[in-house]
């Protein structure tokens, strides 16, 4: 077949089928599409507690590019900028690991990559009082989220998070996050 | 004053606040992904029904999931309670919901229950 541009959706389709992806995603990310990724996640026959962790990891994972992606497009719907980022959740045996990509501005790489390194190597009782302790800090003024969301993608995972982050030029960076959980717990 | 009432949807709850029998009942799913303006007239509505004192006033969580924008917002409103209980002679009981084996919702009732000081229920339902 000849295609009509270097895009090939037949190894798109052979990447995902090899990785076991059931689900993946790119563009901005709305409620509306964090819903259908929701209504998505029902379909399978999963213990609840492990859908509705995959499911916290989705959230926390999208809305963190709703907000924070350096790359934006406008919603006529929402009247807002809404962020735009790739994500995917695949499986091995023993794992669904949950993955999320945007772009983020070169200022903001120093921060993300030493919050890693704080929260990474926390048990989980200093994961829960880190969490309780951040909740009860007021607002931060001008930033829509609750700057729990990382911390809570660590608690819901239950292992340590990788991240990498792609110097990119003009002042971008790319931030790409993956989470796993374990598919035996109930 | 009158009753707060908010039908849920996709990434909303079901908020249904009464001034009559001072029930107040948040329901569902919460991730809305600006809870700061969702909640505000939550917020404003609360200022108003605090303000007069001695009430005796029974706060229903019935969850089934809420992002971390969400926990922030529920924490604030249990601290309106507490401060309504220590400072305007009121009483203030908290029921959290939780289905039965949802061990995550659990924990995030007896995280609420350690924050603040309320009497507080932790009630499993079944499906």
């Amino acid at each position: 077949m000849e295609y009509y541009d270097s895009f090939s959706l037949r190894r798109f389709h052979e990447d995902l089928e090899r990785n076991a992806v059931s689900l993946a995603f790119h563009g901005s990310f709305s409620q509306d599409t964090i819903g259908l990724i929701n209504i998505s996640l029902q379909q399978n026959d999963n213990a609840k507690t492990l859908t509705k962790r995959i499911f916290s990891l989705v959230v926390e994972m999208a809305q963190n590019i709703h907000h924070y992606s350096a790359k934006k497009i406008y919603s006529e719907k929402f009247d807002r900028e809404i962020g735009v980022g790739v994500l995917a959740i695949s499986e091995t045996e023993g794992y669904y690991i949950i993955t999320s990509g945007n772009f983020i501005e070169q200022k903001d790489v120093l921060e993300i990559g030493e919050r890693f390194e704080e929260i990474n190597d926390m048990n989980d009782d200093e994961l829960k009082t880190l969490y309780k302790e951040r909740r009860k800090m007021p607002q931060r003024p001008d930033k829509p989220g609750a700057n729990l969301g990382f911390i809570d993608i660590r608690r819901k995972s239950g292992n340590r998070i990788n991240y990498e982050i792609i110097e990119k030029n003009n002042n971008n960076s790319f931030f790409i996050l993956s989470a796993k959980i374990n598919k035996s717990i109930n | 004053m009158e009753n707060f009432f908010i039908e849920s949807s996709t990434y909303i709850p079901k908020i249904d606040f009464n001034c009559e029998t001072n029930i107040l009942s948040i329901e569902g799913e919460s991730y809305h992904e600006y809870t700061v303006e969702f909640f505000q007239p939550v917020f404003e509505w609360l200022d108003k029904f605090l303000a007069e004192p001695s009430k005796e006033i029974t706060m229903n969580f019935k969850m089934t999931y809420f992002n971390t924008s969400s926990s922030r917002r529920f924490l604030e409103v249990l601290n309106l309670l507490e401060e309504y209980q220590d400072e305007s002679e009121g009483k203030v009981t908290v029921n959290w919901y939780y289905e039965e084996g949802d061990i995550d919702m659990l924990e995030s009732g007896e995280e609420y229950e350690e924050d603040v000081n309320i009497d507080f229920n932790l009630i499993p339902y079944s499906n």
